[in-house]
């Protein structure tokens, strides 16, 4: 296993996230149960599983957020598994972009500001910057209003231009669509597919099929278990229409693994 | 540059746009500066007022002329000249004749009767008091005495200076009551007096009320003493001292209450600061999760509490000395000074207090974990 | 249902409603110990400026004024003087509570070294048993606490010794351990000069010797001729000043008000009733003060008791509504499942009420302790606990709450619920 590790590094189509038997243990109850996962640069991943099934889990320790009992986690080429809650949120700052189910934005700063706030957080604020990152996800015009004053849709759309505002190694979206109607769902979706196209790492974790079904890859979760491991093979030349998408069938998910 | 200006930006931002619960905190820090700064400034205030107020118990020096001489007028003024004047209440000189009244011997006591008045505010006349030199005031046991009226006409009688009898007739605007030993006397002014014993420059003693205490009191008699040997001035124990022990137990209670409401004031503001500051669990959990170290959220959240400790101590400032002037004027009838070096002693009270409130729920707000933050806890 | 969920909000914002609660005790624990020592600041201070020495003076009713002149010899009538008999009836006045101290003076000029010189027979630390039982100690040492002597005091049996006033020492060249020798008369004395004392009044020419030994010099046993009386005084008004011109005067209503009330004038009048063919003045300069420094320092203490109060209720006013505003989101779902407004209200006033209760409770008697803590500190004796500051503290601090409360509750009845939910 060690051995293999060290090889990842040195590849040409490089992992850009390894789990190596990584399980987390909470008393009794195993969230995570020796989880292997490869992810390789420039994939588009989806985490999918019931409730309880250790999405939330996964989602946390690729994040840098949370600990995993046993096994490895290296990110970017580096153990993160070992390392202290300072560099764990320095690592968070630099290689991760965290999207949330709920939007979460400073409600006193306006759309522009709140992006703004990662990048102050990591290097140096740049309005202009910011204000093109606003312009990719369709809301330069809005730059500056309040959180009051958007839609849900508008508020996700700034959290994905927060995440994305000073290059991540991997984009971490936890249920983005989850407090969404079918249109801006619509409209998250078609971003992370552009921003596929531009070569951006993308783990959507999901418990809706459509959105699972438009990514590269699905991986299915159950019991703290990887039990499935789909290819999806879609079209990312053309905008994406999630109607168009059947969804992963229930005997897909829920089938032996 | 531009990074502290974002960092002021988003201080900033946090206090202009959660404008109703930054105006909690900021009422809360302002009534807590205005309490120190208000008490302060009556604390300092307060033994100067009641110096003053104590000169109701009268003169706390008096002056005498070396033995068997007679103070001068212009010794008087010299004299006068030496007392701090913001500090004077009265200086009334006196001189004492044997006059006879009714074919009784009584002291006549001639002085500047507006001086009197305000070294001995605690006469009680009856009448008026002798405003002119043919008009006097009698003690009250001496009109008993003479079964005399306010407004009856009496004459005295004399031995003047040079041993010749002399005799005047005088009007009584007054009655004296004082239960001392001021009832036996008659009361006139000096020139009347003057006038009637034929001589001058004849006083026996200046009753001097200053309103000061302790050391600068004594002081003040020692240089009137090495001013001129012909002089003596003692301070009058009995008021002195005790004016001394009041003012200590005054000035302790004063400060005991002060120090106990500063306290609890303080503790108060903490209390509401911290709330205020753990109300915002969710956005430092966001910001953590964005990569923000605990330093800058500390950093962040302590320039806010600065800014807010600044804003409401200058506030305190100028609603402490109104209420300080409010509660002099209404209990002393006298304005207060304002004191400067209060200034920055209250302000950097307010931050210092606004500031460890902040601290004290961000140990445990920079510990949280993101994760469970975010997932809406 | 209800009290289900006033334990759930406890149990589980347990910190919260305690930082609550311990806002509240503060701001009851002050307001508590400054309405108390606010009380009973008046009795405090009067008792300090007892320093001024005595307040009233007695002497015998038909006394010339003879005696107290500049160079005039006294006379010499027998019905100047009191009977010193009649002393311990000072202590059964309806205000003898009030009497503090007194000292009896047996005056009169004798000869030293061919010159006049007024020797006083007085009491320095007498000890006794007053008509109601009690025992009391009285005299100069009580009364003249700024005398400054060189030697020591006399005590009731120095009879052989005396005191000399620093202008009387200075005139005849005495000092402490000299023995000098008084005529009066046919009689003569000797003493043993025991102190020497500077007072800066009149009295620094005068000697001083025990009563008993004055009395018998001058050959006036069982006599004095005047008492100081040191008394608590009410603050004089209008009611008391006319009072003091005549108090016969006064309708039957305003007498019983005045007699039964501890002004200056009433405790003279009922000196004047216990001790037959007496005088009792209010020596104005002591008496006059004293009620004008008593107002000042307690509408003093009344205006920083009132900010102090301003103070605490702003402060537990500003909690409560953050932290009623606090749980928005809770109160929200509350709404969205169902709940009346005035369910909410009643809810959220329950918790704010036993918060309250609790804190008030606490502060009372903390500030009950910190009044003490006052008290001992500066006046080195305890405070009475006034007992009108506890319902005022309880009303006190309800309505601060409840006051506190109302923005936040206007806030929640407006509220829409789904707003609340979705706003994070």
């Amino acid at each position: 296993m060690a051995d293999k590790s060290k090889s990842v590094t040195a590849q040409d189509n490089e992992d850009i996230l390894v789990l190596e038997g990584v399980s987390k243990i909470y008393g009794e109850l195993k969230a995570l149960n020796n989880v292997d996962l490869k992810v390789k640069k420039g994939e588009w991943v989806a985490i999918m599983g019931p409730s309880g099934s250790g999405k939330s889990t996964m989602m946390n320790i690729i994040g840098g957020m949370d600990k995993a009992s046993e096994g490895r986690v290296i990110l970017d080429g580096m153990d993160i598994t070992k390392e202290s809650a300072k560099s764990l949120t320095n690592i968070r700052r630099d290689k991760i972009g965290l999207i949330f189910q709920q939007f979460h934005m400073v409600n006193y700063l306006t759309a522009v500001e709140n992006v703004m706030v990662a990048q102050y957080y990591h290097s140096m604020p740049d309005e202009e910057e910011a204000l093109q990152a606003l312009d990719r996800v369709g809301l330069k015009e809005r730059a500056k209003h309040y959180p009051s004053q958007l839609s849900g849709g508008e508020q996700q759309r700034v959290c994905i231009a927060r995440a994305l505002i000073n290059y991540p190694k991997i984009l971490l979206a936890d249920e983005p669509t989850g407090n969404l109607d079918e249109t801006n769902e619509n409209v998250v979706v078609e971003i992370f597919r552009q921003l596929h196209n531009e070569g951006s790492t993308i783990i959507v974790v999901t418990h809706d099929p459509e959105v699972a079904a438009v990514a590269e890859r699905t991986i299915v979760l159950e019991h703290g278990r990887i039990t499935k491991n789909i290819i999806n093979h879609n079209d990312y030349s053309k905008p994406i229409n999630l109607r168009d998408y059947e969804g992963l069938s229930d005997e897909m998910l829920l089938g032996k693994g | 540059m531009k990074r502290s200006s974002f960092y002021f930006k988003m201080v900033t931002g946090a206090l202009l746009r959660k404008r109703s619960r930054m105006l909690v905190a900021l009422l809360a820090i302002a009534v807590g500066a205005t309490i120190v700064s208000g008490l302060m400034t009556i604390y300092y205030d307060i033994p100067r007022q009641l110096t003053r107020e104590l000169r109701s118990y009268g003169a706390n020096m008096v002056v005498t002329p070396a033995d068997g001489t007679k103070l001068t007028y212009e010794e008087i003024e010299t004299i006068r000249a030496l007392l701090p004047a913001e500090n004077t209440v009265g200086t009334a000189p006196y001189r004492y004749e044997t006059v006879t009244l009714n074919s009784q011997p009584v002291t006549a006591a001639g002085t500047q009767m507006n001086e009197a008045a305000a070294t001995s505010p605690y006469w009680n006349i009856s009448g008026e008091w002798a405003a002119d030199d043919s008009s006097i005031m009698l003690g009250s046991k001496v009109a008993q005495l003479v079964n005399a009226k306010v407004g009856q006409n009496v004459e005295l009688e004399a031995d003047n200076g040079a041993g010749e009898g002399v005799k005047n007739t005088y009007t009584v605007s007054g009655i004296v009551e004082t239960g001392g030993s001021e009832e036996n006397f008659i009361f006139m002014t000096d020139t009347a007096l003057d006038s009637f014993m034929g001589d001058t420059d004849s006083f026996d003693t200046l009753e001097c009320s200053i309103s000061l205490q302790g050391d600068e009191l004594s002081g003040l008699a020692e240089r009137i003493n090495s001013s001129s040997d012909r002089v003596n001035a003692r301070l009058v124990k009995r008021v002195t001292e005790s004016e001394g022990t009041v003012l200590t137990k005054l000035q302790a209670l004063i400060l005991i209450v002060t120090i106990v409401i500063i306290v609890l004031t303080m503790i108060s503001v903490a209390t509401t600061m911290t709330a205020v500051v753990t109300e915002r669990r969710r956005e430092i959990g966001l910001k953590k999760a964005i990569g923000a170290s605990n330093r800058e959220i500390t950093t962040e959240f302590l320039g806010q509490g600065i800014f807010l400790g600044v804003c409401g101590g200058i506030l305190g400032v100028v609603l402490g000395f109104l209420f300080a002037q409010y509660v002099s004027n209404s209990v002393f009838f006298r304005s207060v000074s304002f004191i400067w070096g209060l200034v920055p002693v209250t302000i950097l009270s307010s931050v210092a207090v606004t500031a460890v409130a902040c601290l004290i729920p961000m140990r445990s707000a920079t510990n949280i974990d993101p994760a469970l933050v975010l997932k809406g806890e | 249902m209800f009290f289900r969920m006033i334990r759930g909000t406890f149990t589980k914002q347990l910190g919260k409603m305690l930082l609550i609660a311990f806002t509240i005790a503060l701001g009851a624990s002050l307001a508590t110990a400054m309405i108390n020592v606010m009380m009973d600041v008046g009795n405090k201070v009067n008792a300090e400026l007892k320093t001024y020495g005595a307040n009233i003076t007695v002497s015998p009713k038909g006394a010339s004024i003879l005696s107290d002149l500049y160079g005039v010899e006294e006379g010499t009538g027998d019905d100047e003087f009191l009977s010193e008999e009649a002393l311990p009836k000072l202590k059964t006045i309806f205000w003898s509570y009030n009497i503090v101290d007194f000292t009896p003076y047996l005056k009169g000029r004798v000869t030293l070294d061919e010159s006049d010189v007024m020797l006083v027979g007085t009491w320095f630390d007498h000890h006794m048993e007053t008509p109601s039982g009690e025992s009391l100690d009285t005299g100069m040492r009580e009364m003249k606490t700024w005398w400054d002597i060189e030697g020591e005091w006399l005590t009731d049996d120095d009879d052989d010794e005396c005191m000399v006033g620093i202008g009387a020492a200075q005139k005849y060249g005495i000092a402490a351990g000299d023995t000098i020798t008084v005529n009066k008369g046919g009689s003569s004395a000797e003493y043993t000069v025991k102190a020497v004392f500077d007072t800066g009044s009149d009295e620094d020419d005068y000697i001083y010797t025990t009563l008993k030994a004055a009395q018998e010099l001058f050959g006036r046993q069982g006599l004095i001729s005047s008492i100081e009386v040191s008394a608590l005084t009410t603050p004089d008004n209008e009611l008391s000043k006319r009072a003091a011109q005549d108090p016969q005067s006064l309708s039957a209503a305003d007498w019983e008000t005045w007699y039964c009330t501890a002004y200056v004038s009433a405790i003279c009048y009922q000196i004047e009733e216990a001790i037959p063919d007496c005088s009792a003045k209010a020596i104005r300069q002591v008496a006059d003060s004293e009620g004008a420094i008593l107002e000042k320092i307690q509408l003093l203490m009344i205006l920083i008791t009132a900010l102090a109060l301003i103070g605490s209720a702003l402060g537990i006013m500003n909690l409560v509504a953050a932290s009623v505003m606090e749980r928005s989101q809770e109160i929200g779902l509350l709404k969205a499942v169902g709940a009346h407004d005035i369910q909410v209200i009643g809810l959220v006033l329950t918790e704010i009420m036993l918060t309250a209760v609790l804190g008030g409770v606490l502060g009372y008697i903390a500030g009950m302790g910190l009044a003490q803590i006052i008290g001992m500190t500066v006046f080195s004796s305890s405070i009475a606990i006034t007992p009108v500051s506890m319902p005022l503290v309880a009303v006190l601090v309800l309505c601060v709450a409840l006051i506190g409360s109302i923005p936040a509750i206007r806030m929640l009845v407006k509220m829409n619920p789904t707003e609340v939910l979705h706003s994070n």
